[in-house]
Formats: structure tokens, C-alpha cells, sequence
């Protein structure tokens, strides 16, 4: 152990600082060349429209080197683990090129069993140099839908072990074929694992032609450099922190009426953090379970995030981050415990650890956000194959109140996921969406408000009945605000018709006129709402983001209109602030 | 020599200067350059023609065709000096433009920022009408709301208005009866159909586009009447003719329709030189390489055409990133822009590594050497310090650089925390920023199936001539051509470009399910739409050509990729599928899916006259007897450090000149670095061109 410290010292001292930065810089632009085909040529919206994705160069013996700079956490970070185990269970001897492996095992990649890894080693003069991989969520992989019902993994689908999927000779014809007929969109969810294999191959390329040009046999001594730079960047990050123990808890709406509790001490010391989850709920019998390798990717992601966002994210900055959570609990489940719904879940971390963090921090971090993303799967059965369909749907509410700014509206934090056109989504299937807004008043008061959640309607054509899984949170639990700032509204899912509550995170039979209404949750608000800038709360008045009633109630701001009530078009001018009566309402509070 | 009548004028307006260059038939007869007047921008289009034509003797009724681009769009863009602009949507959707794709583009930056709509939320108002995916109306238009609408928007004072519809690519009825509507109560107001300006499916990009043009439609046309005013007292004839993003021209009438086709068409008319260079030199596949004070441009030339995009951002407005501007689906030649330029600063990030920009010192306070104020060090400081740029004659000596400042704040900034010394450290810089700009041109030609080492480099701007060297051998690519007067060449693109206008049409199908008659059908209307826009510019009909081509993917894909395709014929299907298949190869590789099907969405013409006959030489001869100028020290590492390096200036080079490398040529706006063991040739036209790797070993 000593022995390797030192002679990565040398290494560190003997490297030429120009060339590494040149590798450095060629690798990631490589890993936007490898997302570009990837998001190019896939098949289903999931990945095409909303880049539920990540890419990833490891080094040959599989450690992280870099990720593309799209993508989204829980996948980025996984697949740094997740490669740990690739190149364990499939050693150099036993690859030959022209092989791609494959496998959806939720313990030893992203925690679900949608989240399919395609791996490919690189060869130079028969040597394997180097690793792509991406992660990407497959529309289907049969079992469930993702229904947080499921009581074991057995239940939500195929499971994929680490796998040849391709050799020299070709594709792995008996593993296709067990994919095609477990899986409701054969020809997306293959279509997808092919562009993969594409996306990786263009990886490859690129990368032969940069160690060609640089005359290097192997890249694992610039990357081991790479990555302890990064290291020792993140290291003098947490340095300037004051050394302590910071807590934080929370709740989440679980299944079933059951809440979760994620509960997290930080420990700051000298030049390393220790983050440990004890306390925290012991795992559910419902899929909403937390693979340890999620939660360590959404906590690094927070760490990285909060601290040095500018260090790039691969094997040595995770060196200085210690993860753990207790064997059994929500957040380090057990085989085969149910995992489908647990982004549900491990979408919160980085909320809780920003909460923790706050005080240690004096820069300030965000509130709160809508956290979890919300996910709605919907399958509609026809009387031909060609009018079944099977959609994916991502939409994002509000995020926190920042230090300096409002939080973003209907933008998914933490995760980098996009939502998909409802043009594209009412062309694929007979779904129609009748209305997609911004939710006003859903922004948590804060002097720096929360972001905006949305309302989301959607019916279908066609007269036949249809299923929907609502894989959403905070409706029981809003997001809540920093330093006075006030909670972001919570969210629903109801039936317009009746105004009912409908059921979440589980498969639900809805009748071919029902017309169903998602209201997102908003993001909390930063510090007191009653010291936000009077112009802004009139600005958010004006443009319908808040309430004339909000304004005074929550921000202590009397803002009349002037206008003719039943004006559609209501400027600036038609709306005036009464100063005095809010001096008093702002001074009433003092 | 005197010129002739008959002269042909290139006008660009950009930010900061407008230039002008003045062809008659044998080749260059001047030219000019002026600070951009921004409060009426034609003014000082009006006093620089004047001055040049002046100066030569000349007359404006000996201007037979002016042809004219501007930044004027993309600058009322970024500034919101547009109209006071509405947008009428479905009911329910009045945020799609401020939602977008509901997207972080940055995943660890707390701090991003959105685009800004340009309609803000209080004049976005739903309209009762709903039209579903098939074309079939579910709910019918509310005329009378749009009505009631459109006299409330009067009112407010609000003078153009976008209706935006879901589905309006598939059935634009009911955005055509609301302009019915709004003309009956509301004449003056500028209205703006999705279904017009832009057919494509996705809602949120068809919005930004539609509102994008009819906001700026004001503030171009009121310019482009004023151009046209003031070309006519300086006594030209014939309306000016307007360069479009897509690298052809068209008429004023048309350009007023479509402001938005203009975008961009300064830096256009800097790809069409370059192509028109590369005819001259025989080269019809390039990578343009263009870089100023802040960012770098690059383009890809092949077959002598600018390869075209059908989208891209405006204003973007955190640290130019993808995702942080309006998104805009127009024909554009597509460009990348990087930020790297001469004021780029150098720095030493936590990783102890040297990383450029994306912020640049700009002109004011500038580099350190420009003794400005300036404190971080640049790329233009390590220039000076590597001997690059000479200190005496930067700007043709009109300004002194200071190189001991520059050698000092890279010593401190940068050798000194690294433990190398000043030199190192500058090439550093100067080695760091040339390979980003690589590694860029890198990504954008393997995304285009092109391989950018195969590709001549053609180098302008202030800095490509000094940088553009680097970034060719950091790309492996085998030449470097230097076109002469860099400073205008946008211009002298201008007058290469042929009338050309591209129409398109969304119609989705099945490559096996379209029948002929419709293949027929559809190109015929869509060439009969390009050719009754060329026929406004005065393209006599026999000379009217038609460029077809069609957007493909694999049935279940999310993106198509551009298909160039024949004229109808019976064998029509097969051409384009193996069309398709080729480009589909070249762009990913061998790993098409097997047995999936074929369609087609979007179906594109591009309608162009003639390419014009412009030669872009000097004419006057130069004094060749004297180039060599003398030596300075410049850094070479092929040469393990400074060496004494000859000096030349441009203008004195004659045609046929030819130089092994290291050597350096001046001129007023830049330094072209001739590397170790290249060898550069002075063509006809002035044109220098490096050759790698060929240079003499004696």
C-alpha cells in the first residue's frame, strides 16, 4: 500500500501537465461524440427525447476516467461501480475483441431492472487498453411496468446477468431472442441495446485514433493521473470546510401510506467525508428499495455538486467520499428485494445532504427541490399488436430557492433527465394531453423563490381501456423550505371527473373516458418570502406565477388590479402596489 | 488599372465593424471598413460604399448588384429590440416556450440559468381549439376569442402576434382561420403561423421559431427599407440582394418574410469565401477556421458547399452552452462557435492543469500586453511571448504591445504554479487552446461522418492565420490555406453566392407506404414554392435549379439525418433507401438494425440560380524585391525552443513565392506562422497555402 502511494507521487511529478490536459480534454470531448450517436440512433423516446442515459470511458482495468456531460447522476455514477464488476467477472484474458457485454443486475449497476449497461473493451494490437459503456432505461423489460407493487425483483422483469450480447462472430442470437419475447416493445428496448453497442463502437474509434496520434500503448498511466488530480482537487475542496458532524433527516411518501425515512450524518474531517444513512428506514417490502450503488451515486453526485462542480466526475473524485448505509435498510437492500420505483427514493439524497451541508457552508445551498421525478408508464392494450402501446413519461416540477436566485422552474433536479414533446408523445400513442402549464402558487415563498411545478391533463383516443402507473412523490411530503423560506405546494394525482385521489406507484386500470390530472410539486423557497424584492413579487402577480392573494398572504405585498375584470390580456400597467398597505403588512410581521 | 462599370458590392454589417468589398469582372477593386452605426445601420452601409467608391473613382450608378449580410437579427435577438410580440396557443399549452424540454443542461452547476422567453407570460393566452395528432379536429377554433383577443392585444399596445397550435404541421387550418379572424378586427397587427414559418413537429422549438421571426420582422424590414432608400441615392440601380443563413441570397421582399433565414449570415458569407477560395485552389472539401478576439467558428466545406443544419440556438445565455439559448430551426450553415480567442484568459484549474476561457478580456481591458488594465494572462499574451506577434508592429504598429508584462503575468499565473518556465508555459497556452479548438472540429466532423484529417484547413479572422497552423496539425490535417484579406472575406463570400432559397414540408410516412404520386406531388409543390421565390429575386426560369433532399430514419428512431435524393423517377424508393443506408453508415458505423423498416418526415428542395463568375484576386501585382522584413526569436519546440526566425510581409510575396518553415508573414491584421518542417507556396491569388511535413531538411 505505501509502495503504491509513492510511485503514484512519481507518476504525478514525472507526467508532462500540458499532455494530460490535452488527454483529458480529448476524452470528454470523445464521450459527447459516444452520446451524440447514442441519442442518434436509439429507438425509444425514453432514451431518443429524454436522455435517460449516461456514457462512460474507464481505464483497462475498469476504473472511471470520465463521463459525457449529458446524462443524468444516478446512471454516471452507477456505472463506475458497475464497471468494477464487469472487469471483475470478465478478467482481459478471457475478452477477445469484437465482444460487447451486457447485463441489467440492479445490485451490481443502476437499481433497476430497466437500466440496461452495454459494455466494450478496447483492443489495441490485442490488448485490451480501455473500456466504453453507456446506461440507458429500456421502455421495457417486461414484469410489472415498474409498479412499486412488486414484492421481490422476480416480479419487474428479465434479469440480465454480466453476458456476452456480442463477439466477433455476432450478436448473441439465444439472448436476443429471450429479451424479444420478455419484453412488450421488442423492437425499441433491442433497438436501443444496438445503439449502445453503436455509441460505444464510435467511443472506440476515436479513442484508437488519440493513442495513435500520441503514441501511447496504454492510457491507464495519464488516466491514473487524471484521476488523481481529481482526487486531490475535490480533497482540497473538502479541506476548506470546518471539520463536524452534520445531520439531516426528511420523509418521503413511501408506498402504500407508509412513509420513508432517509435520515444522514456527514462527517467532515481534514481532507475527507464520511456520509452514513443509519437511521434511516429499514428496506419496504414494496419496490421502493435503494441499491447501495444508487446511493452512493446520488450522494457523490451531491457532494460533487455542492462543493467542487468543476472537478471531473470519474474514479479518483470518488476517492475522498465515503459512502455507506446499513445492509437491509431503504437505502442498501437486500436480494431480491423489490427496486423498481427507487429513484423515488434515491432522488431525495442529494435534498438531504444540501440539508446537512447548509450550515457548513457559507456560500449558501439550494432549498429543497421537487426532488423525485416523476415517471407515469402507460399501456394501452389493442385488438392488433400495432395499437398496443407502451410509453414512458418524464416531466419535472419546481426546483429550490438558490442562494442568489430563484429556483428553476419545471426542471428535474437532481436528475439530468429532459421531458419529451406532446407532440411526439400524442404521435407515438393515442394519448392526448389537454393541458401542460405551469402550476401557479406552486413555488415555494422564499426572498428567493422556489421554482414552479406544472399541470399536467391527459385522456386517451380510441375507446378502449388503458392502464397507468404513476410513479410519483411529495404528494404527502412537499418540498420544504431553507432559512425561512416557505414549503413548494405538494403534488396530486386525481380523476377530473370525480376529483378522487387515484392511486400511485402501482398499476392502475383506468376506463377509456377517464381523464386523469397531475399537479407536480414546486420547489421551496429560500429565506423569509417577506424580504423578497417588491418588484419581483409584482413581476410573479403580473406574470401569473403567484396570486394576488399569495402576494399579500405569503410576501406581505398589496398588489390591486385596476383593470376591467374580464380582460384576458392583463399588463403590468393594469396592476399597481399599494406601498403603504404593504409597509404595514411587512411591518406588522417584525 | 482602372475598373470597369459593372461592379458587384459585398456589404457585411457585424457588431463592431462593417465591411465592404467592391469586384468588378477581373477581380478585387477595393475595399472598405467602417464602425458599425447601430442606432440606423444602413447609414454607415450608405457612407462606406460612398467613401470606397470615391476613392476609387467610381460612381454609384456603376453598381450593377449589391449583395448585402447582417448580425442585425441575431444582435435584436440578444437585446430584445423587437416588436411588442403576443403569442396566441392551444389552450393549455401557453408555457411551452418558458417549460422547453424541462431540462438541466449542466448537471453540477447550481447556479445555470434558462433562456428567457421572448414573450413574457402576461401576452401568452390560450385559445379554445384543439387539433390531435392525425390532423383531426377535436375542438373546433373559438373565433370569437381570437376576436375578442386580438382587439384586447391592440389595445395593449401589443403590435405582432405568433399563433402557435399543437399539430399545426399536420393540419394548419385552424392557425390560418385565426388570421382571418385577427385581419377582420385587427389590420395593423403583424401576425406570424407556426405552420408558415416553420412545419415541423415539436412544439416547443416550431413556438421559438415562429415567435423568433415575427418579433425581429419589424426591426428588419423598417432596415431593409432604409438599405434600400439609401442605396438608391447613392445612385444604385438595382435593389441590394440579401444573404441568408443557408449560404445563398434572395431579394428583399423575401428576406422581409423570413428574417429569421438571415441569422448568422455574416459569418455565411466567411464560409462561401472559403469555398470559393477552395474552388481557386482546387480544394472542394475544407474545415473553415475563423478566429477573433473572443470565440472561434468552425465549418465544414464539402463539394464547395457549406454543410447546412436545420437547427440552432440564439442567445445563449450561460457560457455558450447547448441548451442555455432559444432554440431556431432554420436553414443555417452549420457552424460551431467555441469560446477561444485571443482574449481568451489562461488559468490553472484545481487540477493544476491549464485550462482557456470560455471568458475572454475582450478588447477592453484586453490582454495584459495591451497595458489596458488588463491582469490575466491571455492567449494573445503568450503570442507576443513566444514571439508570435510582434510587440512593434501589432495593428501595423498602431498599437504598442507590452511583452515583458505579458511574460511577467504568465510567469506568475501560470510557469511558476505548474514549476516550468515562462516559455513552457506560454506554449502551453498557446498548445491548450489550439487543441480545444481541435478537439471541437474533431467532434463536429465525426458527428458529420466527415474525417476532419482529411480536411484542408482554411484559416480568417484576426487569429486564425496565427493559431490556425496549430489546430491543422493537431488535427493531422495535410494543408492550411490563407486566403488574402481575411479582414472582409465574409463580403467577398457574399458575391459568390448563387440566389438560392430552401422550402420544406413535414409528411410523415413510411419509405414503403409513400406512393409515387405523392413523391411527385410533394416535390413538385415544394419547387414550385422555391422557384416562385426565386422568380422575386429575378431568376429567369432556365436557369433555376432544384436540390432535393429528404430527412430518414429507421422506423422507432427519435432523430433523422439528411438524404440527399434524386428527382422522382420509378426507381425513386430504392435511390433513397440506399441513400440512407450510406449516409447512415458514415455517420455511426456498421451497426444498422436489421430488418427495420424506413421513413421519412421531412421533405426538403433547395432552389438556387446561378452561381455568379466572381473572381476574388488582387489585381495589382506585388513588389516581391523586398518581403523578407528580418529575423525575431519565435518558439518552436520541434526546434527545442526560440530560434532566430525570418520574418516576411505579406503583401510583398509574389505569386509563386515559396518558403520553408519556421518563418512568419505579416500582415495588418495578422501573423501567419509558417511551422518547422512545413513549406508554405504563394498561389495566383494571393492565397498562401502551408503544406505539413514537406518542408526542406537542408
Amino acid at each position: 500500500m505505501m509502495q503504491q502511494q509513492q510511485s503514484s507521487v512519481v507518476a504525478l511529478e514525472g507526467t508532462d501537465p500540458v499532455l494530460v490536459g490535452l488527454v483529458s480534454n480529448r476524452l470528454h470531448s470523445m464521450l459527447d461524440e459516444q452520446q451524440a450517436a447514442l441519442v442518434n440512433t436509439a429507438f425509444s423516446p425514453v432514451v431518443r427525447e429524454s436522455y435517460d442515459l449516461a456514457c462512460a470511458v474507464f481505464d483497462s482495468r475498469g476504473s472511471m476516467i470520465g463521463q459525457s456531460s449529458g446524462g443524468t447522476p444516478g446512471h454516471i455514477n452507477a456505472l463506475a461501480t458497475g464497471m468494477r464488476h464487469i472487469a471483475s467477472r470478465y478478467p482481459a484474458q478471457s475478452m477477445a475483441e469484437g465482444d460487447v457485454l451486457i447485463t441489467n443486475d440492479p445490485w451490481m449497476t443502476a437499481g433497476q431492472i430497466n437500466d440496461i449497461t452495454v459494455a466494450t473493451p478496447v483492443f489495441r494490437n490485442h490488448v485490451l487498453v480501455a473500456w466504453f459503456a453507456s446506461c440507458c432505461h429500456s421502455p421495457d423489460i417486461g414484469g410489472r411496468i415498474l409498479s412499486a407493487a412488486a414484492t421481490e425483483v422476480y416480479e419487474e422483469g428479465l434479469r440480465i446477468p454480466i453476458l456476452k450480447l456480442r463477439t466477433a462472430e455476432g450478436p448473441n442470437e439465444v439472448l436476443e431472442e429471450i429479451i424479444r419475447v420478455n419484453v412488450r416493445t421488442p423492437d425499441e428496448t433491442l433497438g436501443d441495446i444496438y445503439a449502445q453497442v453503436a455509441a460505444n463502437q464510435v467511443g472506440a474509434r476515436s479513442l484508437l485514433r488519440l493513442m495513435d496520434e500520441y503514441q501511447l500503448d496504454s492510457i491507464d498511466d495519464v488516466a491514473a493521473e487524471i484521476m488523481d488530480r481529481s482526487e486531490a482537487a475535490l480533497r482540497n475542496a473538502i479541506e476548506q470546510l470546518t471539520d463536524g458532524t452534520y445531520t439531516a433527516a426528511m420523509e418521503c411518501d413511501g408506498f402504500g401510506g407508509q412513509p420513508l425515512t432517509l435520515q444522514v450524518t456527514v462527517t467532515v474531517r481534514g481532507n475527507g467525508i464520511t456520509v452514513d444513512y443509519a437511521g434511516s428506514s429499514p428496506q419496504s417490502p414494496f419496490g421502493v428499495n435503494v441499491v447501495l450503488n444508487y446511493t452512493r451515486a446520488y450522494t457523490s453526485f451531491a457532494i460533487k455538486a455542492a462543493l467542487a462542480p468543476e472537478v471531473p466526475h470519474n474514479a479518483g473524485s470518488f476517492r475522498p467520499v465515503h459512502i455507506t448505509a446499513p445492509e437491509g435498510s431503504v437505502l442498501n437492500c437486500l436480494d431480491p428485494a423489490p427496486v423498481a420505483s427507487r429513484h423515488l427514493v434515491g432522488h431525495f439524497l442529494p435534498s438531504l445532504v444540501f440539508e446537512a451541508l447548509r450550515p457548513a457552508l457559507p456560500e449558501g445551498l439550494p432549498a429543497a427541490s421537487a426532488d423525485a421525478l416523476w415517471m407515469s408508464v402507460w399501456r394501452g392494450n389493442g385488438t392488433t399488436k400495432d395499437e398496443s402501446f407502451t410509453l414512458t413519461v418524464f416531466g419535472a416540477g419546481g426546483s429550490g430557492g438558490r442562494p442568489t436566485k430563484d429556483g428553476l422552474t419545471t426542471t428535474g433536479f437532481p436528475t439530468g433527465v429532459r421531458a419529451a414533446p406532446t407532440e411526439v408523445l400524442e404521435t407515438l400513442t393515442p394519448l392526448v394531453q389537454t393541458q401542460r402549464e405551469l402550476l401557479p402558487d406552486s413555488g415555494g415563498p422564499g426572498k428567493f423563490r422556489g421554482g414552479l411545478g406544472q399541470q399536467l391533463q391527459v385522456r386517451r383516443r380510441g375507446g378502449q381501456a388503458w392502464t397507468v402507473n404513476a410513479n410519483i412523490d411529495r404528494v404527502d411530503h412537499p418540498a420544504a423550505g431553507a432559512l425561512g423560506g416557505m414549503p413548494g405546494s405538494a403534488g396530486s394525482f386525481t380523476d377530473i371527473q370525480t376529483g378522487e385521489d387515484l392511486p400511485r406507484k402501482s398499476l392502475l386500470r383506468l376506463a377509456p373516458d377517464t381523464h386523469v390530472r397531475f399537479r407536480f410539486p414546486g420547489g421551496g423557497g429560500y429565506q423569509d418570502p417577506f424580504e423578497r424584492d417588491i418588484e419581483d413579487v409584482f413581476n410573479d402577480v403580473v406574470n401569473g406565477y403567484i396570486s394576488l392573494e399569495a402576494a399579500r398572504g405569503m410576501y406581505g405585498v398589496a398588489i390591486e388590479y385596476l383593470g376591467r375584470p374580464d380582460a384576458t390580456v392583463r399588463l403590468p400597467e393594469s396592476f399597481r402596489i399599494d406601498r403603504n398597505a404593504t409597509r404595514t403588512l411587512r411591518g406588522e410581521r417584525q | 488599372m482602372a475598373a470597369s462599370g459593372n461592379l458587384r458590392v459585398g456589404i457585411d454589417i457585424g457588431g463592431t465593424f462593417t465591411d465592404l468589398s467592391i469586384l468588378d469582372s477581373d477581380g478585387i477593386v477595393g475595399v472598405g471598413k467602417t464602425l458599425t452605426t447601430h442606432g440606423a445601420p444602413a447609414a454607415a452601409v450608405a457612407s462606406v460604399l460612398a467613401d470606397t467608391l470615391k476613392a476609387h473613382g467610381l460612381k454609384g450608378s456603376d453598381v450593377q448588384g449589391v449583395v448585402h449580410g447582417t448580425t442585425l437579427v441575431t444582435n435584436a435577438l440578444i437585446e430584445r429590440r423587437g416588436a411588442k410580440t403576443a403569442l396566441m396557443t392551444t389552450d393549455g399549452f401557453r408555457d411551452v416556450i418558458e417549460m422547453g424540454r424541462e431540462h438541466r443542461y449542466e448537471l453540477y452547476d447550481l447556479n445555470l440559468e434558462l433562456p428567457q422567453p421572448l414573450v413574457p407570460r402576461h401576452l401568452r393566452i390560450g385559445i379554445r381549439e384543439r387539433v390531435l395528432s392525425d390532423g383531426s379536429v377535436d375542438t373546433p377554433l373559438d373565433v370569437q376569442q381570437v376576436q375578442e383577443v386580438a382587439l384586447e392585444l391592440v389595445e395593449a399596445g401589443v403590435e405582432a402576434v405568433a399563433v402557435c397550435f399543437l399539430h399545426s404541421h399536420i393540419n394548419e387550418q385552424h392557425e390560418a382561420k385565426a388570421r382571418e379572424a385577427i385581419r377582420a378586427v385587427a389590420p395593423g397587427l403583424r401576425i406570424a403561423l407556426s405552420s408558415e414559418i416553420n412545419p415541423e413537429i415539436r412544439e416547443y422549438e416550431r413556438f421559438s421559431t415562429t415567435l423568433a421571426n415575427v418579433y425581429v420582422q419589424g426591426v428588419v424590414e423598417d432596415y431593409l427599407e432604409d438599405l434600400r432608400q439609401r442605396m438608391k441615392d447613392i445612385g444604385v440601380q438595382n435593389d441590394p440582394l440579401i444573404m441568408l443563413s443557408n449560404g445563398g441570397v434572395t431579394a428583399i421582399d423575401v428576406a422581409r418574410s423570413y428574417p429569421i433565414r438571415m441569422l448568422e449570415s455574416g459569418p455565411a458569407g466567411g464560409a462561401l469565401g472559403a469555398v470559393s477560395f477552395g474552388k481557386t485552389a482546387g480544394q472542394p472539401n475544407l474545415m473553415a477556421f475563423d478566429m477573433g478576439g473572443t470565440t472561434a467558428k468552425l465549418c465544414i466545406i464539402e463539394k464547395n458547399r457549406p454543410l447546412v443544419t436545420h437547427t440552432f440556438e440564439v442567445n445563449r445565455v450561460y457560457r455558450l452552452r447547448a441548451g442555455s439559448g432559444l432554440p431556431v430551426r432554420a436553414p443555417v450553415i452549420d457552424m460551431i462557435e467555441i469560446g477561444a480567442g485571443g482574449g481568451s484568459v489562461a488559468r490553472i484549474n484545481s487540477l493544476g492543469l491549464i485550462t482557456i476561457g470560455p471568458d475572454s478580456a475582450g478588447s477592453e481591458p484586453g490582454p495584459v500586453s495591451y497595458g489596458r488594465g488588463g491582469k490575466q494572462c491571455t492567449v494573445t499574451d503568450a503570442d507576443v511571448v513566444l514571439g508570435y506577434l510582434d510587440p512593434k508592429s501589432f495593428l501595423g504598429g498602431a498599437m504598442p504591445l507590452d511583452a515583458d508584462a505579458a511574460a511577467a503575468a504568465i510567469d506568475a499565473q501560470i510557469a511558476r504554479p505548474l514549476g516550468i518556465d515562462i516559455a513552457e508555459a506560454a506554449w502551453g497556452i498557446h498548445a491548450t487552446v489550439n487543441e480545444n479548438m481541435a478537439n471541437a472540429a474533431r467532434v463536429h466532423a465525426m458527428e458529420r461522418g466527415e474525417d476532419p484529417a482529411r480536411l484542408p484547413l482554411f484559416v480568417s479572422g484576426g487569429n486564425g492565420p496565427l493559431h490556425g497552423p496549430g489546430v491543422a496539425q493537431a488535427l493531422g490535417s495535410p494543408q492550411l490555406l490563407a486566403p488574402p484579406a481575411a479582414g472582409v472575406l465574409s463580403t467577398l463570400g457574399f458575391l459568390s453566392a448563387a440566389t438560392s432559397i430552401d422550402v420544406v414540408r413535414s409528411s410523415h410516412a413510411a419509405l414503403a407506404d409513400v406512393g409515387d404520386d405523392s413523391i411527385c406531388a410533394l416535390f413538385e409543390k415544394l419547387e414550385d414554392e422555391g422557384g416562385q421565390l426565386l422568380k422575386e429575386s429575378g431568376v429567369p426560369e432556365a436557369d433555376m435549379h432544384h436540390e432535393r433532399s429528404v430527412e430518414m430514419r429507421f422506423i422507432g428512431q427519435g432523430n433523422e439525418i439528411e438524404v440527399p435524393v434524386p428527382a422522382p423517377s420509378p426507381s425513386w424508393k430504392q435511390e433513397a433507401l440506399a441513400s440512407f443506408a450510406l449516409e447512415y453508415e458514415r455517420k455511426f458505423g456498421d451497426v444498422a438494425p436489421q430488418g427495420v423498416g424506413v421513413e421519412i418526415l421531412t421533405w426538403r428542395v433547395r432552389s438556387s440560380g446561378p452561381e455568379p463568375d466572381a473572381k476574388l484576386r488582387f489585381r495589382d501585382a506585388p513588389d516581391a524585391a523586398d518581403a523578407l522584413k528580418g529575423h525575431r526569436m519565435a518558439y518552436f519546440p520541434q526546434e527545442s525552443g526560440y530560434v532566430q526566425t525570418p520574418v516576411y510581409d505579406r503583401h510583398r510575396l509574389a505569386p509563386g513565392h515559396s518558403l520553408a518553415g519556421p518563418a512568419l508573414i505579416e500582415e495588418r491584421e495578422s501573423t501567419l506562422v509558417i511551422p518547422p518542417a512545413s513549406r508554405c507556396t504563394v498561389a495566383q491569388d494571393r492565397s498562401i497555402s502551408i503544406d505539413f511535413n514537406q518542408g526542406s531538411a537542408s
